[in-house]
């Protein structure tokens, strides 16, 4: 099992601006590996990378902190030099592993709604829309000023909350350190609490099996609704947690076995 | 209307890097209004460029890909309704409709590339045991590159073969429904293996009534239609305040057990 503490845990020279710099610049391929399975992850760990060889001289704990970041991974990607600064600040700290995690997972979930409030709803739709209008009148200046004004916004964005968060990161863990276990248990009620959440809010497998039944043909999902809403996202995320924990199943065997289920559902009509 | 071979070239070009921009680089490139103008500029008619991207970009205005939902690829659309509007002098509305199979093929293809990297993720685990820096860089831009390279072929053969062409792919697809069916639902249980890792490492026994305390309280703003922006952001303050009660309250414990110790020892 792996450790949960670095093995130098001696805090890190602070980060410098050029590193942080570099790591803004990297967010933007945040969504680079995007998958299914962890989404963002290996695109998350890409973009700290930089800060993280600077943190841990130690191969072994590099190793370690490259392992843990690549767990499910998922936020706004306009807003993720948020969570960077957050966890390059705990990382930089050497804090106990279950401690970054679990900040992490807290940090991420919440920025979706409010970055796609921000981009997607106010300023595409707003940008956007007069520009089109330019642009439909034959001016080329439409196309233009609308990558000028988002990108604008896009990478003032990225890099205040990266320098914001770094040194908000860094002040909060000097004030934490006195009660470190308390913190580190506090922080991963949040994580799992986030983790329940996710469990729900991103969970959208419903089954489209009916069962005919004359004038009125029996829908299942319906059924399942009313004994529990979001049941089947939360028995598979059981059915995996146990199949990982006590049967020992790898992630890639669980993808093999929810590939099969889809297709075989599929076939049969189950979705 | 045909092409020469450095337009082609081109719109390959021009498509690979929108293709990956949808996702990553300025995230803003790939805006129809952004494509049509490019694509008008490649195939000599500005003009017609900037309205029919203008239009699209106004149409797709309620249709951004929001909390992971995956349209019909805007990308594609964009590029291919200013390719059939300009190559064939058809309005806009007409484009747009050519080239929606495209934008299936688009949408199917991100479902395959998303499926195709979750088993990826374990090489990427070992390459995080042997603190392989370099590649997870590399892994992250062949990502990126497979990505770029199939909308690219995808655009290329609608450029050169016509709307036909984009007729005789989604064919293919349509001819075996259950797969991107099959996919794009095991797509959609995927997730769950990474919930369950997180899981694995974070709950320890005692934790099991704050999961669940989460999914219920997501399931229930869930049903309510006007928080599905701000939900997670509500849970987050439920959630930040049961912890920070259990921190506050270990905290005073802790403080409150050395004081009662030095208590005893006064002989009080």
């Amino acid at each position: 099992m792996a450790s949960n503490t670095y093995k130098n845990l001696t805090p890190a020279a602070k980060l410098d601006k050029k590193t942080l710099n570099k790591m803004v610049w990297r967010s933007c391929n945040l969504q680079g590996s995007f998958n299914y399975e962890r989404m963002q992850a290996a695109g998350w760990l890409y973009s700290i990378l930089p800060g993280l060889e600077k943190i841990h001289t130690d191969k072994d704990d590099l190793a370690l902190s490259m392992k843990h970041n690549l767990d499910f991974f998922n936020t706004h990607p306009f807003l993720v030099t948020f969570v960077m600064g957050i966890v390059l600040s705990m990382e930089q700290q050497k804090s106990d592993i279950n401690t970054i995690r679990a900040v992490r997972v807290a940090a991420m979930g919440p920025l979706g709604g409010i970055g796609d409030a921000i981009f997607w709803f106010t300023l595409v739709p707003i940008a956007a829309g007069i520009c089109s209008n330019m642009a439909i009148q034959g001016s080329f200046a439409g196309p233009i000023l609308f990558l000028l004004i988002f990108n604008a916004v896009q990478f003032g964005v990225r890099f205040f909350l990266m320098s914001w968060s770094y040194e908000l990161g860094t002040k909060a863990i000097t004030l934490l350190t006195a009660n470190a276990k308390e913190f580190t248990r506090a922080a991963s009620m949040l994580g799992v609490f986030i983790v329940g959440a996710l469990t729900s809010n991103y969970g959208g497998t419903t089954v489209a099996l009916t069962i005919e039944n004359g004038e009125a043909p029996i829908v299942v999902q319906s059924i399942l609704d009313g004994v529990l809403p979001k049941m089947i996202p939360l028995a598979l995320t059981l059915l995996l947690f146990f199949l990982m924990k006590k049967k020992g199943w790898t992630p890639v065997k669980c993808i093999v076995l929810l590939l099969a289920i889809g297709i075989v559902g599929a076939l049969i009509g189950l979705f | 209307m045909s092409f020469s071979a450095i337009q082609i070239i081109l719109v390959f070009a021009f498509v690979f890097i929108v293709a990956i921009d949808q996702f990553d680089l300025l995230e803003s490139l790939y805006q129809p209004i952004v494509t049509g103008a490019v694509i008008g500029l490649i195939l000599g008619d500005v003009q017609t460029g900037l309205v029919v991207g203008g239009t699209y970009q106004l149409m797709t205005i309620g249709n951004m890909p929001v909390g992971g939902a995956q349209p019909p690829n805007a990308v594609i659309g964009g590029v291919m309704a200013a390719v059939f509007a300009i190559a064939s002098g058809l309005d806009v509305e007409a484009a747009v409709g050519l080239a929606v199979p495209f934008a299936l093929i688009g949408q199917y293809m991100v479902t395959l590339l998303f499926t195709a990297m979750s088993p990826m993720m374990s090489a990427a685990d070992k390459m995080a045991d042997k603190a392989d820096a370099k590649g997870i860089v590399r892994l992250n831009y062949i990502a990126m590159a497979i990505l770029g390279l199939l909308f690219a072929v995808v655009c290329t053969i609608g450029l050169v073969g016509g709307a036909a062409a984009g007729n005789a792919l989604t064919a293919f697809f349509d001819a075996v429904p259950w797969l991107m069916s099959g996919l794009s639902a095991a797509g959609g249980m995927m997730r769950f293996v990474g919930f369950a890792t997180l899981l694995r490492i974070m709950l320890s026994n005692d934790l099991w009534g704050i999961y669940f305390a989460g999914f219920a309280l997501a399931t229930i703003i869930g049903y309510i239609p006007g928080l599905s922006g701000s939900a997670l952001l509500l849970i987050a303050f439920v959630g930040i305040a049961i912890a920070l009660y259990d921190f506050q309250t270990r905290c005073a414990m802790k403080s409150a057990g050395v004081g009662s110790n030095g208590g005893d020892e006064d002989g009080i």
